[in-house]
């Protein structure tokens, strides 16, 4: 499973039961005894997730929260709540946090739910790349391979398009062979399936 | 109290303060007159004994002239027939002298009225006025005695001549002349009483001739005149009135009339000003007891007034009220009461007789009454002494007030408080019960992620038999871990009941910090125990006194809040001292305000945002439970050191 839990709890033999419940499934984790040494640590760009207690000493769980949204953390964070602490664990979930689990656990559902959340770091992650790489493919055009894309886009044909741009149609054909290379795609429809999922 | 005195308006009083001036001025009047009438009366009868008196002084000295007359013509029968006197005549002559001192001298006169014989003698025989010819024409024109009018006789004084004509053969042969002088007549007939009382003076037109008075006449006497018969010639008698010693006296009678009268007006001014004084003291007395009535019939509170010797002197409607006897029934009653309880006769009876010895406690005191229909109430009694108007002291004045209801309600209070704390209790519970349920979560979670990683590797194959163990021991030790909980927990909701045994609070403390030893570490408090070893065993609740350490901890963990994390510890100390367990829980948090010392132990009060205020309230309550004391005082450094006191039980 690609990703890697970030187990942060004061506890320490919770911390160590639910490694050895997470290895048990093939889930990498790292273990941190309290929000600071997390921060300490912070994992810029490793993909994951983070399993949080709300309760802790020194720095609380929603604390550690939101201070990762400051840092423009994106890692999917999922608290552990004790008793009477869903109230809180709801604040958070509104504020973006992914979800909460409520102890005492079903373990393997918890494990699930990590898993899909650790899925839906790599998916967002993908996601990005996509964009990226859209991105500079459309930065790499010329200006008249963008107009041209544009009106594709807007599914005009070859001619259509000359008489718009008052070029040739010959030139159009150049210019739009150029864009579809470029991009990487081979027809109007995949162009605008690229574009659409940017 | 005095009785209402209804007294006459002030207009009334001075309409009838008019009658006694207007009598006054009567009676004065009356006086004025009377004495008028009686001085009149007087002087009326005054002039009736003056006339009479002058009356009786003019005859006697007619009588006494008269018998010079008789003298005379007896002497002038013996003249002889020579017309010579013979020596029989002047021997009687001088005689006659002797006896009348009035009669200066004797004349003999020869028939043409010259004189010849003198007695006593005279130095010049001529020299005759024109009054003594006159009187010796008349006696010789008459045949009978004559006088003169009014002349300076020899002597140098007034007098009168009396000619007695002598016949000598039935012819005038001359006359026999007594010389009198008027102020020897006055002085030597009248006698010296006559003179005490009166003024007595003979005139003529010409005024005076001769007068007897015992002090110089004064004008404005009464006086009386009358025409002397003898010797006439127009002699008159003037009779005047000394200024009598009753005028004297009547102008005193006068004057102490009017001083009296003046003094009784006076004094009756003084008393109406008096009087009008005293009604207006009388009103305002009216006024203040009127309002004093109506302070005491508005009283619910009932008073009593006793004397020194216990006997009820005055009892307000409020207290008739609450007893249900009337006014009469209980005033001047002396001890037994009808109100009292006959049960608690001894104890009333002490308490009558330390009120009566003055040892009245200042604070009142509870006792029961009862009713005249046999009900009985509960009653607060104030005594204090009871201060006359002399400032002496004439016995006790009691307040007594009702208190079934405050009994009534103080017991519910009570048992509402009960309750409250009952309540509260339970929330204090569910407090810990939450804290405890977050506790067993930890070992519980671990327990479970464990196993199911167990089973996850059991059910994949891999078993790895040393992984496995190691793991599968962990899972044994948070089990172990839970049931540590549990235990502890199970200590204190075992009993429900309030169970009083002698326990030793050094393992209830240990428990108790325990339990909050995770509540205490996720606030970064450390918890600090100094229990000493051996303390002595106390009579209590053992779940009580762990609510109370957790109550006085719990304080503590809150209060350091803005407390440095370093800083944060919280001691929990227990010692024996003197015959008691002394309990403290000192933190390092801000203390307490003074402002806000005295409302700690009351109900709902709270420094928390999320406090109930009952914390202190119960702690307090339990400790009174156990007969102990709780109490705060600022810490060594900052925060504040909260103490209980149980009494030790004694081996």
């Amino acid at each position: 499973m690609p990703g890697t839990v970030f187990i942060i709890d004061d506890d320490e033999a919770i911390r160590d039961a639910l490694a050895w419940l997470f290895q048990s499934r093939d889930v990498d984790t790292r273990e941190f005894a309290s929000a600071e040494a997390f921060l300490a640590t912070l994992p810029d760009h490793s993909a994951g997730c983070i399993l949080l207690d709300i309760r802790m000493e020194g720095m609380s769980g929603i604390e550690l929260f939101d201070r990762l949204r400051e840092h423009a953390c994106r890692l999917p964070v999922i608290f552990l709540t004790g008793h009477g602490d869903v109230p809180v664990a709801v604040s958070a979930l509104k504020k973006g946090a992914h979800d909460f689990v409520e102890k005492p656990f079903n373990d393997n559902e918890l494990v699930d739910r990590v898993i899909e959340a650790l899925a839906l770091d790599a998916q967002r992650r993908a996601r990005d790349e996509n964009r990226a790489s859209l991105a500079s493919r459309l930065a790499s055009l010329s200006g008249r391979e963008r107009a041209v894309m544009d009106l594709v886009l807007t599914g005009k044909l070859n001619k259509q398009i000359a008489d718009e741009l008052g070029i040739a149609v010959r030139t159009v054909e150049v210019h739009r062979a150029h864009l579809f290379d470029k991009m990487g795609v081979r027809t109007a429809v995949e162009l605008a399936q690229l574009v659409a999922t940017a | 109290m005095p009785a209402t005195g209804s007294g006459a308006s002030p207009s009334s009083y001075s309409k009838t303060s008019a009658l006694p001036i207007l009598a006054i001025g009567l009676i004065v009047l009356l006086l004025g007159v009377l004495l008028a009438v009686i001085n009149e009366r007087e002087i009326d009868d005054e002039r009736q004994s003056l006339i009479k008196s002058a009356l009786w002084a003019e005859q006697y000295l007619a009588l006494q002239l008269t018998s010079t007359e008789e003298r005379l013509q007896q002497l002038a029968l013996q003249f002889g027939a020579d017309g010579r006197p013979s020596p029989s005549l002047l021997a009687q002559a001088h005689q006659l002298i002797t006896a009348r001192p009035e009669i200066e001298r004797l004349l003999m006169l020869d028939a043409e009225g010259q004189p010849f014989r003198a007695i006593p003698p005279m130095a010049a025989m001529t020299h005759r006025g024109a009054e003594a010819s006159d009187a010796f024409r008349l006696a010789r024109a008459r045949g009978t005695s004559a006088y003169s009018a009014p002349l300076l006789t020899e002597g140098g004084v007034h007098g009168v001549e009396l000619h007695q004509p002598v016949f000598h053969d039935g012819k005038f042969a001359g006359t026999l002349a007594a010389v009198i002088a008027l102020p020897a007549l006055l002085n030597d007939n009248v006698p010296w009483w006559f003179a005490e009382r009166y003024h007595l003076e003979i005139v003529d037109a010409s005024g005076p001739l001769a007068a007897k008075s015992r002090i110089p006449a004064e004008n404005g006497g009464l006086s009386h005149s009358i025409a002397l018969e003898r010797p006439g010639r127009g002699l008159m008698l003037v009779v005047t009135v000394y200024h009598s010693q009753t005028d004297l006296a009547g102008n005193f009678l006068v004057a102490a009339i009017l001083v009296l009268a003046i003094a009784a007006i006076w004094s009756l001014f003084s008393m109406r000003r008096h009087s009008a004084h005293r009604l207006r003291a009388e009103q305002a007395l009216r006024a203040e007891h009127a309002f004093r009535k109506a302070m005491e019939d508005s009283l619910t509170v009932g008073m009593r007034a006793r004397d020194l010797a216990g006997r009820i002197t005055y009892v307000n409607p409020a207290f008739c009220r609450m007893v249900g006897y009337s006014t009469e029934e209980l005033v001047s009653r002396g001890p037994p009461m009808p109100y009292w309880v006959p049960e608690e006769l001894e104890r009333t009876v002490a308490l009558h007789e330390a009120v009566l010895a003055g040892n009245a406690p200042a604070e009142g005191f509870e006792l029961p009454f009862r009713r005249k229909d046999g009900e009985r109430f509960e009653a607060l009694v104030y005594e204090a002494p009871l201060i006359d108007a002399d400032g002496r002291h004439a016995g006790w004045m009691a307040s007594v007030v009702d208190i079934t209801e405050r009994k009534i309600a103080e017991e519910l209070a009570h048992q509402q408080s009960e309750k409250l704390q009952h309540t509260a209790r339970l929330a204090v519970m569910g407090e810990m019960a939450s804290a405890i349920a977050h506790e067993l979560n930890q070992p519980l979670s671990a327990i479970a992620s464990y196993a199911t990683g167990c089973l996850n590797r059991v059910e994949a194959g891999d078993v790895d038999a040393k992984k496995l163990s190691g793991a599968l021991t962990k899972l044994s030790k948070q089990a172990h871990r839970a049931g540590q909980i549990i235990r502890r927990v199970y200590g204190f909701v075992r009993k429900a009941e309030p169970d009083m045994r002698a326990c030793d609070l050094g393992p209830i403390i240990q428990d108790m910090v325990e339990l909050m030893r995770p509540e205490a570490a996720r606030r970064g408090v450390r918890l600090a125990m100094r229990i000493a070893p051996r303390l002595p065993l106390v009579e209590a609740d053992s779940i009580q006194m762990g609510q109370l350490v957790a109550n006085l901890a719990r304080n503590g963990i809150e209060a350091m809040v803005g407390t440095p994390k370093t800083q944060r510890v919280l001691t929990i100390s227990a010692k024996a001292d003197g015959g008691e367990v002394r309990v403290c829980v000192a933190d390092n948090g801000t203390g307490i305000a003074d402002e806000i010392t005295e409302q700690l132990f009351t109900p709902f009060f709270t420094t928390k945002e999320d406090g109930m205020g009952m914390g202190l309230k119960i702690c307090r309550s339990i400790i009174e439970q156990h007969g102990g004391r709780l109490w705060h005082e600022a810490g060594n450094n900052g925060g504040c050191v909260f103490h209980f006191a149980l009494p030790a039980v004694r081996p």
